[in-house]
């Protein structure tokens, strides 16, 4: 776990040194939080996206919901959602999910200016996500094709804990159970309606604490415990 | 504020006193909350005022108690805990976080600058605690009954007041010997005239008997020493709470080191008898559908409590059956109040789980009318509309119209005694699969108001009839052997794929369906007039139709495969999730897995048994 975590690091510090001028070398001249920081100490941005399929190569990001989690408190003056105004027309399946129309995607900012915020509100933060290949995929993709490059960000995947937890139990558990829905329900975490990225980021913002309740009671285990 | 966080926002403005407050105000405070989950367990410590926050409680349930551990409040969803908000707090207390929690903060200073012009809500927000305990508590009676019913019944009211007591010096011998003639399964040990010890029948089994420990030797070796005791002056559902926590089964009373008395688990389940009692007056002092509407609401929690105090299926089914009687016939009651009295005598007779006595808080409603043969045609008005009253009635009271129309609103189920006794002799001397697949349902028949009389008759008839008519059993057999006990269930998941119930054991139609079933085949083969699928295989057992021990097999295969539903259904109600039968895998330990596995293989050897039997050549 710490190599990994130092690959991160040494990476970030690589990749500082190629990067053009502009949001990706700000994003990258800021240092990770060491991976025996404290779990409540560390600086944690819960991340999701709505995207227009699931191929990073051919799809793009619809939309960008995050929100900060500090000292394991949710906080809600930090909530951010944006609509990205992609090309081309929206798929009437995926319309169908996220409820985003094509109306609502015009009005939307373009993939950059949203992609130049996000890299500001990840600087420095741990990114927390459930089911992390999206939205590394996109991340990295899109960035490639704005900036040349791609990024490296240190991620915990609230699945990947879940599952984690599940297979050190005898009960048997079925796919289906990972689900963000489904691990909320076992928490007894409220109902929010699901697809919309910002609702998303927030249930697995709160997902995430009490998955860590659950395991570490009232300790706090250091970030490299968790890291993906 | 971001539209998206419209569900925190719609969640805070239901909440007193905070549905006032326009939307903008709403907004500005939403953006100063932050979100905490707590544990089950967390002992919240109470920070200095100044730095006072107000929780809104979004999920789980807390307790407020003070410093002498007095219970001064629950707390539970949609509940806000101003506690520490105020300015000069009088009583010093503690919050236990009882279940998870998940709860919006926000600081009291930023509370009382954005609600600056809405004096009113602040105040409201600024009261005592004292004063908003009150009122929780008062809001709480509405909602959880039972609970309450157990917290307002002191111990003494409870428990019994003889204790069987022997001194410390007496042998294991001797004890055994009081408590096999006092007939008491626990046995207070005294020192000089003070408790300092429990016997019970399994410390004796597990640390005298199974351990090769003498009997001659002195209780003091194998009591459980360290009591856990409880005062005369709590309540019971305090008592009940430290008996699930510490998992014991008795728990003494004691005042000023005087033993007062012992409660035990059964007490408990007495009492709850009772309750279950006293919503059964409640309904029969009902005026009106709305008022047993009420009533039937709180089925549910009795449920739910029910098991938490260890009831098994059987007893659970028993009671919420007699609650359905009970609704019937005060509807029957209402029905004829309003109707006048009936022209011809008249049976109203419940069919298939509410006749066996198996019914769980969610079942449909099975009914239909026995008419005396004196009836004249014009008389089935009278009979129409009492069904449709009674029918209704029920619906509203959660039981649902049954889907294949088996009720007495159906005029095909709302027949003389006669046409009833030839819809049997037909069912069983011309039998087809599928007129069987539909009537089987009748064969599990009790009367629940009115003339047994008439009930009786028919079923004598029918009787005399079943035993005879192989071809009828070998049909009924033919369609029991439909439903299949899942054994491949943890090898490769063989489990429901309708969409909503993905991937999970259907314990009613894969577990007890083929044994209610088998239990009704038994029955009509040996002319058993028995109803219920308990009595009726302790009827069978050692008959032709079924040995012994293959009856005391499926006997407890019903008993576990109900039990799992109950606890499973509990859980459920517990989390406000409708009830139903569908079981996760994970649900189920490893242990009940390899239970359930040879409970199938019963079910399935048994169906192999009668269908070899009644084979249909």
């Amino acid at each position: 776990m710490f190599s990994q975590w130092f690959g991160y690091e040494a990476k970030r510090k690589r990749l500082f040194d190629k990067a053009p001028a502009g949001p990706l070398k700000d994003y990258l001249s800021i240092p990770f939080p060491e991976p025996k920081t404290a779990l409540h100490n560390t600086p944690i941005l819960a991340l999701d996206f709505e995207t227009t399929g699931l191929n990073a190569k051919t799809d793009q990001i619809l939309s960008v919901g995050h929100i900060a989690i500090e000292s394991f408190e949710i906080l809600l003056s930090s909530a951010y959602h944006q609509v990205i105004h992609t090309q081309g027309d929206l798929k009437e399946e995926g319309v169908i999910i996220h409820q985003i129309t094509d109306d609502i995607k015009s009005r939307g900012q373009d993939v950059e200016q949203v992609i130049e915020k996000l890299l500001q509100a990840m600087a420095g933060k741990v990114v927390l996500v459930h089911f992390a290949q999206i939205e590394k995929n996109f991340l990295q993709y899109t960035c490639k094709k704005l900036y040349g490059m791609a990024p490296v960000f240190p991620i915990i995947d609230t699945l990947v804990l879940a599952r984690k937890r599940l297979d050190q139990r005898t009960a048997l558990y079925s796919p289906n159970d990972l689900r963000l829905f489904n691990l909320r329900e076992k928490y007894k975490l409220p109902r929010y309606k699901a697809h919309n990225a910002l609702s998303d980021a927030l249930a697995t913002a709160e997902l995430f604490l009490a998955e860590i309740e659950r395991k570490y009671d009232k300790k706090s285990p250091p970030l490299k415990s968790v890291l993906l | 504020m971001e539209i998206e966080l419209q569900e925190i926002s719609d969640f805070v403005s239901t909440i007193h006193p905070f549905e006032h407050l326009p939307q903008a105000i709403i907004e500005q405070l939403i953006k100063k909350m932050t979100i905490r989950y707590i544990r089950r367990g967390t002992i919240v410590p109470v920070e200095p005022t100044s730095q006072g926050r107000l929780y809104l409680l979004r999920k789980g349930a807390v307790t407020l108690l003070s410093e002498q551990q007095e219970l001064l409040g629950k707390l539970g969803e949609g509940d806000i805990c101003t506690a520490f908000c105020q300015l000069l707090e009088t009583i010093k207390f503690s919050i236990h976080v009882e279940e998870d929690t998940l709860v919006y903060t926000i600081a009291c200073r930023t509370l009382s600058v954005i609600l600056q012009d809405y004096p009113e809500e602040l105040s409201y927000l600024q009261k005592t605690s004292t004063q908003r305990l009150h009122q929780n508590m008062k809001e709480m009676e509405g909602k959880n009954t039972q609970a309450l019913s157990l917290m307002q019944t002191t111990l003494s009211d409870v428990m019994n007041h003889s204790v069987i007591t022997a001194d410390i010096s007496i042998s294991i011998h001797n004890a055994a010997i009081i408590m096999a003639d006092k007939n008491v399964s626990s046995l207070i040990i005294l020192q000089d005239g003070q408790a300092v010890g429990i016997l019970t029948d399994k410390d004796i089994t597990k640390r005298c008997v199974a351990s090769n420990v003498p009997v001659s030797n002195p209780v003091e070796h194998i009591m459980t020493t360290g009591l856990v005791s409880v005062s005369k002056d709590s309540d019971a559902f305090e008592a009940m709470m430290i008996m699930t926590r510490k998992h014991i089964q008795h728990l003494p009373v004691i005042d000023d080191q005087q033993l007062k008395g012992i409660i035990s688990v059964s007490d408990f389940l007495r009492h709850e008898g009772r309750n279950s009692v006293y919503i059964t007056n409640a309904i029969n002092k009902s005026e009106s559908v709305e008022e047993m509407q009420e009533h039937a609401q709180i089925i549910p929690q009795l449920q739910l409590q029910l098991v938490q105090m260890g009831a098994k299926a059987e007893h659970l089914a028993k009671i919420i059956t007699a609650i359905s009687s009970a609704i019937t016939r005060r509807l029957i009651e209402l029905a004829e109040r309003e109707l006048g009295p009936a022209p011809v005598p008249y049976a109203w007779v419940a069919a298939g789980s509410h006749a066996r006595r198996e019914q769980s808080s969610h079942s449909d409603q099975d009914n239909a009318l026995i008419i005396s043969d004196q009836m004249a045609k014009q008389d089935d008005q009278w009979f129409a509309a009492l069904a449709e009253f009674v029918c209704d009635g029920l619906n509203q009271c959660g039981y649902v119209y049954c889907p294949g129309d088996v009720m007495a609103t159906n005029s095909k189920w709302r027949q003389p005694a006669r046409r009833w006794t030839e819809y049997f002799t037909n069912w069983i001397t011309t039998p087809s699969p599928k007129a069987l697949m539909y009537s089987s349902i009748f064969f599990d028949l009790r009367c629940i108001s009115g003339d047994t009389q008439l009930v009786d008759d028919v079923r004598k008839k029918m009787l005399r009839l079943s035993p005879k008519n192989n071809l009828f059993l070998a049909h009924l057999t033919f369609n029991a052997l439909k439903l299949k006990p899942p054994l491949g269930f943890f090898r490769d998941f063989v489990l429901i794929h309708d969409g909503k119930h993905n991937d999970t054991l259907d314990l009613k139609h894969n577990g007890l369906a083929p044994i209610v079933d088998l239990a009704r085949i038994y029955a009509l083969a040996e002319g058993v007039e028995e109803v219920s699928t308990i009595e009726r295989l302790k009827r069978v057992s050692g008959t032709k139709s079924l040995t012994r021990e293959s009856a005391d097999d499926l006997l407890d295969a019903f008993e576990f495969i109900s039990n799992l539903r109950v606890k499973h259904q509990a859980q459920q109600i517990s989390i406000d999730v409708d009830a139903d039968n569908f079981m996760a895998p994970s649900e189920i330990s490893k242990l009940e897995r390899s239970h359930l596995k040879g409970t199938f293989k019963v079910i399935q050897n048994l169906q192999n048994y009668v269908e070899i039997r009644y084979k249909i050549s």
